[in-house]
């Protein structure tokens, strides 16, 4: 380990690893620190890419020759269902998520992650969501309707197998690890970062990671809503998207491509911040065009989700509307530009040093920007519509992702080795490894445009000899194969340099950003102690800054106290404002995650008793999870602060948690928006919409009810958290029970409106609506009842009272977005139709 | 109530009217589309693209203040800590590419009818 190795700085190492260390055996699956969760998020992608590799490689055997039949046509279907499943859900997003879980802290100057436990929860959902739909393919029955599983084709009547049912089950459990990681890393951007770092300071790479997590906060829920649409459709016969109920599949298209596009650049912007922090290193300047940069990234997560229906041309929607898509499709080339433009300016006035990771970024400029072209030819109606569904398509995606996310990943996975390793990359094999995969990638997809241009559609299993696509599909298999050579050798060079590569030395590429003044690997503490930023160069205007942190000379040095801690600033300027404190290795994760694994296999088996127990001992362990928070012993071993410094965050009115329930609801109300926009959607362009017999609004006068109900117990919450802060503890625990029991009243009567008989989910799309929108109803009143209860109870442990009212603030935010719910709802469904049927 | 130039709110808030905007127009479209359809093969300005063209030139205007307000504020005080002028110099030009993204977009509406 690269750390100096005095008396002192040993002591400082000895006493912090007491307290954050990593234990042994079976206790190393209690671990929630990110940068253990964040390698293990990077090893299981990079094992999933083998895996979505394989198929991939199934598919160019396949194609290679015309009229070959290695695989038959149903399991072609599987192989490229499940390559672009895997690649997309369980590869790209997880791995760049999982290393701006590892980068994150270190390049901020903290810690850890501000919810360490949900780190570790999102890691298992991830692994287990993965296994699920691996599991598909072992029992012969993997998806095959196409990565994007577009209804009719995935429903019933065409799939009546439990195929969709794994993608839909398995893919929605992983991507709880996608969002969760989502409003962790939005959190820790903006409130755990080092004292001074203020915004203008901050590395770009944050500023890439902010953008992408906020994007996945709105961005995927979207699809979760249309899985959950789906899968009802499938597995109680709801009528969503069956024309002949009222329903419409293109409302399928529109929900995962709300969610596809933005994935795009979900999967693009962490790279481009691995592009924008490895540049400078290598030219040996600062990135030209800072703040052009952060405007760039900012108008790229914006605009892309105005590009959706590009995927969706030739359904039949009016031209106009398309025009506005065409034109949003060419505005984001700008911003992308503009980053190119910037990277280029950096390596024309830098000395630019062509270690492996320059190649790799090179590569990286060369294929992104031609992706980025036959996007914009893309955005162009008529020339979309001539390509549309050919192997054209597939070429564009490749360059686009492959150019814009893989290339600059192993640009970094080479930059960032010594840090998982300690030792130095290699310089020749890794060349060789460059150069197969740049030569092979290109043979496989620039002659695949050609192909798509003679008018080769995808996803078909063969073709006949004659049509022209003979050469050009022999060519694109054999680079496929170079390729696959390519990735295998740089696999080969990793694996080799943990064995034989040269001991880095500090700091070892000479960067400039806080990640490389840890030790190297570093531990699970990341820094003894905690510098002041004064620029966003910390480490080429400080010299030894990285020894005065390993001896314990900046801020939060000490840990007799027990508890993991790091600083919590302003979000804009950086000043300390509070401690948050972190919590240790614990097992809940871990178990919560097997009890979920669990519920989702039932599901799959149609056994829906045991998946109800499941679910119900899932909640358990999160309420047991939540139980150990804020003044609980175990989240605090010592609460006690010296004079000088700030409270501990638990103590205050603002923490973490506090934005962390903000974005969750945020991520939840995306999902609502989804799900109004479903309800309005089909009243307004359903081919055969249909209203129920008498067409009567249903649900309307309880969902009143429970608003008004909802409405007089957030109320009375406000005003028991406003004595809480004014020091005022006394009935704040009946006060509570009350409020649980508006929830628990307001509840029962959204149970009466789903009970009433003249509901059909099964008859029609509109009722399977008003059946979704009233359970959605019914979810939250029980949520926010249920964790009320809780405060009750923490009332009387004394982990809440006048010292403490943080617990019952965050709890507040729930009630409110429960009753927004309840009112909009009952517009929704109460109002909105009869205004529709007067107008 | 308006924030201030040098709240961070600023660093998205042209481009959250902008996608307010968008749904907005898209949304609109189709409803209009739904309720009061065009003939098909009528040219020319017609009811439905006036209104849209004049929503979205009141959305430009609108970024356009606010742009302008961002720029004043960065002369009117040129003390406000560096932090504090890089909000207001990102919103000032958060609020532009939002006019701008706004403008393109609508394009359009000069030439296509609104539901064919």
């Amino acid at each position: 380990m690269t750390r100096p190795h005095t008396p002192e700085a040993d002591r400082v190492h000895a006493d912090f690893d007491a307290v954050w260390g990593t234990p042994p055996g079976w206790r190393t699956l209690t671990v929630v620190n990110h940068t253990t969760i964040g390698l293990r998020f990077m090893l299981t992608g990079l094992a999933f890419f083998l895996v979505g590799g394989l198929f991939a490689m199934l598919v160019r055997v396949q194609l290679a020759l015309p009229g070959l039949d290695v695989l038959t046509p149903e399991l072609y279907n599987q192989a490229f269902t499940m390559h672009g499943t895997v690649m997309m859900f369980l590869f790209a997003v997880p791995v760049m998520e999982g290393l701006a879980v590892y980068l994150l802290p270190k390049m901020l100057g903290a810690r850890d992650l501000v919810y360490p436990r949900l780190s570790a929860f999102g890691y298992w959902c991830y692994l287990f969501g993965g296994l699920i739909l691996l599991s598909s393919v072992v029992l012969g029955v993997a998806p095959d309707t196409g990565w994007f599983m577009y209804t009719p084709l995935s429903s019933v009547p065409h799939s009546p197998g439990p195929n969709p049912d794994f993608w839909l089950i398995g893919i929605t459990f992983a991507e709880i690890s996608a969002v969760s990681a989502g409003v962790e890393l939005v959190v820790a951007v903006l409130r755990t970062r080092a004292p001074g770092m203020s915004l203008d300071r901050m590395p770009l790479y944050a500023w890439y990671i902010l953008v992408m997590a906020m994007m996945i906060v709105v961005g995927f829920p979207p699809l979760i809503l249309g899985s959950i649409l789906l899968e009802l459709e499938r597995a109680a016969d709801f009528a969503f998207f069956d024309v002949t109920r009222g329903g419409d599949p293109v409302l399928w298209q529109h929900l995962f491509w709300l969610f596809g596009h933005p994935e795009v650049y979900i999967i693009f912007l962490p790279a481009a911040g691995i592009v924008s922090t490895l540049l400078p290193v290598f030219a040996q300047r600062p990135l030209v065009a800072y703040t052009p940069v952060v405007l760039a990234v900012l108008a790229t997560g914006f605009i892309s989700f105005a590009l959706w229906v590009h995927h969706m041309f030739t359904v039949g929607i009016p031209q106009l509307a398309q025009a506005f898509f065409s034109a949003a499709s060419m505005l984001v080339a700008v911003p992308t530009g503009v980053q190119v433009f910037a990277w280029l300016a950096t390596l024309w006035l830098g000395r630019p040093l062509w270690k492996v990771p320059m190649l790799w970024l090179a590569g990286f400029l060369f294929v992104f920007v031609a992706g980025g072209l036959t996007g914009v030819m893309l955005a162009l109606v008529p020339f979309n519509w001539q390509v549309h569904d050919t192997q054209f398509v597939v070429a564009h995606l490749h360059y686009v992702l492959v150019g814009g996310m893989f290339f600059p990943l192993v640009a970094g996975v080479y930059y960032w080795l010594p840090h998982f390793s300690g030792r130095m990359p290699s310089a020749r094999l890794g060349r060789y490894g460059f150069w197969l995969v740049f030569v092979g990638f290109n043979l496989t997809f620039l002659v695949m445009h050609w192909t798509g241009l003679l008018g080769m559609p995808r996803r078909v299993y063969t073709y006949e000899e004659g049509l022209g696509w003979d050469l050009p599909n022999l060519v694109s298999s054999v680079g496929s194969f170079v390729m696959a050579i390519g990735v295998a050798t740089v696999l080969v060079d990793i694996a080799l340099h943990f064995r034989f590569g040269r001991r880095a030395t500090p700091n070892p590429w000479h960067a400039d950003t806080l990640e490389w003044a840890t030790s190297l690997p570093p531990g699970a503490y990341n820094f003894a102690s905690l510098p002041e930023i004064d620029s966003r160069h910390p480490l080429w205007e400080r010299d030894g800054l990285a020894d005065e942190i390993a001896h314990g000379k900046h801020g939060l040095p000490g840990i007799a106290h027990g508890r993991r801690e790091t600083w919590g600033v302003e979000p804009l300027s950086g000043r300390v404002r509070e401690i948050v404190h972190l919590p240790g290795n614990t097992l809940l994760p871990l178990v919560v995650a097997v009890l979920l694994a669990a519920v989702c296999i039932g599901l799959l088996a149609k056994a829906y008793l045991p998946a109800a127990a499941f679910a119900l001992a899932a909640t358990v362990g999160m309420l047991r999870w939540s139980w150990e928070n804020g003044a609980h012993p175990r989240a605090a071993p010592d609460a006690t602060t010296p004079p000088d410094h700030p409270p501990l965050h638990s103590r205050t009115c603002d923490g973490p948690g506090l934005w962390g329930m903000n974005l969750t609801l945020l991520a939840d109300g995306a999902l609502y928006l989804s799900l109004l926009f479903s309800w309005f959607y089909l009243w307004t362009v359903a081919p055969a919409w249909q209203l129920p017999a008498g067409g009567a609004a249903r649900g309307g006068g309880l969902l009143l009810a429970s608003a008004v109900l909802l409405t007089v117990a957030s109320i009375t919450l406000r005003r028991l958290v406003l004595r809480l802060r004014q020091g005022i503890g006394a009935g704040t625990a009946g006060g509570l029970a009350a409020v649980t029991a508006a929830g628990v009243a307001s509840a029962g009567l959204l149970v009466f409106a789903l009970r009433d008989p003249r509901l059909a989910p099964t008859a029609t799309a509109h009722d399977a609506l008003v059946v979704f929108i009233l359970g959605y109803n019914l979810f939250h009143c029980a949520l926010a009842a249920l964790a009320t209860a809780l405060q009750v109870a923490r009332v009387r442990a004394g982990y809440v009272g006048a010292g403490m009212p943080y617990e019952p603030l965050v709890v507040a935010r729930l009630w409110y977005y429960a009753a927004a719910v309840a009112w909009s709802s009952y517009a929704a469904l109460g109002l909105f139709p009869t205004a529709w049927r007067a107008t | 109530m308006k924030p201030s130039p040098f709240h961070p709110v600023q660093i998205s808030l042209g481009l959250v009217v902008w996608s307010v905007w968008f749904v907005a127009l898209y949304a609109g479209l189709a409803v209009a589309c739904e309720r009061a359809p065009q003939a098909p093969g009528a040219g020319g300005p017609i009811a439905l693209n006036v209104g849209f063209g004049l929503f979205t030139l009141a959305t430009a205007g609108l970024l356009a203040l606010s742009a302008t307000a961002c720029l004043r504020a960065l002369r009117r005080e040129p003390e406000r800590p560096p932090r504090e002028r890089f909000v207001a110099r990102v919103g000032a030009a958060v609020h532009l590419i939002a006019l701008a993204a706004t403008l393109f977009i609508g394009v359009p509406l000069l030439g296509l009818p609104p539901c064919v």
